[in-house]
C-alpha cells in the first residue's frame, strides 16, 4: 500500500494517472448535476413549510457540505506534508484551497438568499453563519499566507499549520446549530438521524452533493497537474508534454 | 415593486428571485473556476514552452 501511494505520489504518474482520471470524474459531475437539478427542481414536491423557496437546499447544503469537506482535505495535506514532506500533500492543499473558498462563498450567498424570505433578513450572527463566514476567512488568510513568502516551503509549511489550527472551525461549524440556540435549522442529513423526511428531496440532495464531489475532484486534480508542471519543469518527461502540446 | 415582486412571472412565483438568483450564482462561480483552470493550464504551456525555446 505505502509502496503503491510511493509510486503515485511520483510527479510524473501522478500526472499520467491524473490526465486519464479528469474524464472521469468531470462526466459524472456532468451528469449528476443535470439530474440533480432535474430533481431538485421538478420533481422534488413543495415543502410544506417553507413553500418553493427549500429548492435553495439543493445549492446550499451540498455547497455547505464541500466548505468543510475541502477544509478537511487541505489540513489533512498540510498535515501530511508535514510529516512526511511529500511536496505533492501541499499542492494538493494549495490548489484546494480557492475551491474551498468558492464553494464556502456559495454556502454564504445561498444561504443568505434563501434567509431573505425565511427569515426576513440577508444575515444574522447566528452561531452557524458566523462559524461559516471565519471559514471563508480561514480559507482567504491561508491563501494569503501561501502567497506572503518568497520561499515556497516556508509558505507551505505556514500556510499548513495555520489550516491544521483551523481544524478546530469545523466541529464548531456542525455543532453550532447544537451547541447554541440559533436561528439556523438544524442539519438535514446526519448519522443517525434524516431530517428530510421526502424520498425526492433526499435523493436531489444527494445527487447535489455527489455532483459537487465529483467537480472538486475534476478541478482539483487539472489544477494539481499544472503546478505538477511547473514544479516539475526541469524533468524531460515536462518539457516533452509541452513541446508536443497542442 | 420589490425584485421578489418582479420575478414572479417565472417558475416558483414569489419565491422565484430567490431561487433563479441562487442557482444562477452557483452557475457562474462553477463557470469561473473552470475558465481559471483552464487560462492557468493555456498559462503555464505557454510560459514553460518560451523557456524551453529560449533554452535552446
Amino acid at each position: 500500500m505505502w509502496k503503491w501511494i510511493q509510486a503515485f505520489a511520483s510527479p510524473k504518474n501522478f500526472y499520467q494517472i491524473s490526465q486519464k482520471i479528469i474524464p472521469w470524474l468531470l462526466i459524472p459531475f456532468i451528469v449528476l448535476a443535470l439530474v440533480g437539478l432535474y430533481w431538485g427542481l421538478i420533481v422534488a414536491p413543495i415543502d410544506y413549510q417553507q413553500g418553493e423557496s427549500y429548492r435553495i437546499m439543493f445549492i446550499h447544503v451540498p455547497a455547505a457540505w464541500m466548505s468543510m469537506f475541502i477544509y478537511l482535505v487541505l489540513a489533512i495535506s498540510g498535515g501530511i506534508g508535514l510529516i512526511w514532506k511529500i511536496k505533492l500533500a501541499y499542492v494538493v492543499a494549495r490548489v484546494s484551497a480557492p475551491i474551498g473558498a468558492a464553494f464556502t462563498f456559495l454556502a454564504l450567498v445561498t444561504g443568505a438568499v434563501w434567509g431573505k424570505p425565511m427569515w426576513g433578513a440577508w444575515w444574522v450572527w447566528d452561531a452557524r453563519l458566523t462559524s461559516e463566514l471565519i471559514l471563508l476567512f480561514l480559507y482567504l488568510a491561508y491563501m494569503s499566507l501561501n502567497n506572503a513568502f518568497d520561499n515556497p516551503k516556508t509558505a507551505s509549511k505556514a500556510s499548513s499549520v495555520l489550516a491544521i489550527v483551523g481544524l478546530v472551525n469545523l466541529p464548531i461549524i456542525h455543532y453550532s446549530v447544537k451547541w447554541w440556540n440559533t436561528l439556523h435549522q438544524g442539519a438535514s442529513v446526519s448519522i443517525n438521524k434524516v431530517a428530510i423526511q421526502d424520498a425526492n428531496m433526499l435523493i436531489a440532495l444527494l445527487l447535489m452533493s455527489m455532483a459537487f464531489k465529483f467537480l472538486y475532484g475534476t478541478l482539483m486534480l487539472m489544477r494539481v497537474r499544472d503546478e505538477v508542471l511547473v514544479t516539475e519543469q526541469n524533468s524531460s518527461w515536462v518539457k516533452k508534454i509541452v513541446m508536443e502540446y497542442k | 415593486m420589490t425584485l421578489a415582486e418582479y420575478f414572479s412571472f417565472l417558475p416558483y412565483g414569489k419565491y422565484a428571485f430567490y431561487i433563479w438568483f441562487s442557482y444562477l450564482t452557483t452557475l457562474i462561480v462553477i463557470a469561473i473556476l473552470f475558465i481559471r483552470t483552464r487560462s492557468i493550464h493555456k498559462n503555464v504551456i505557454k510560459q514553460l514552452r518560451i523557456k524551453y525555446l529560449r533554452e535552446k
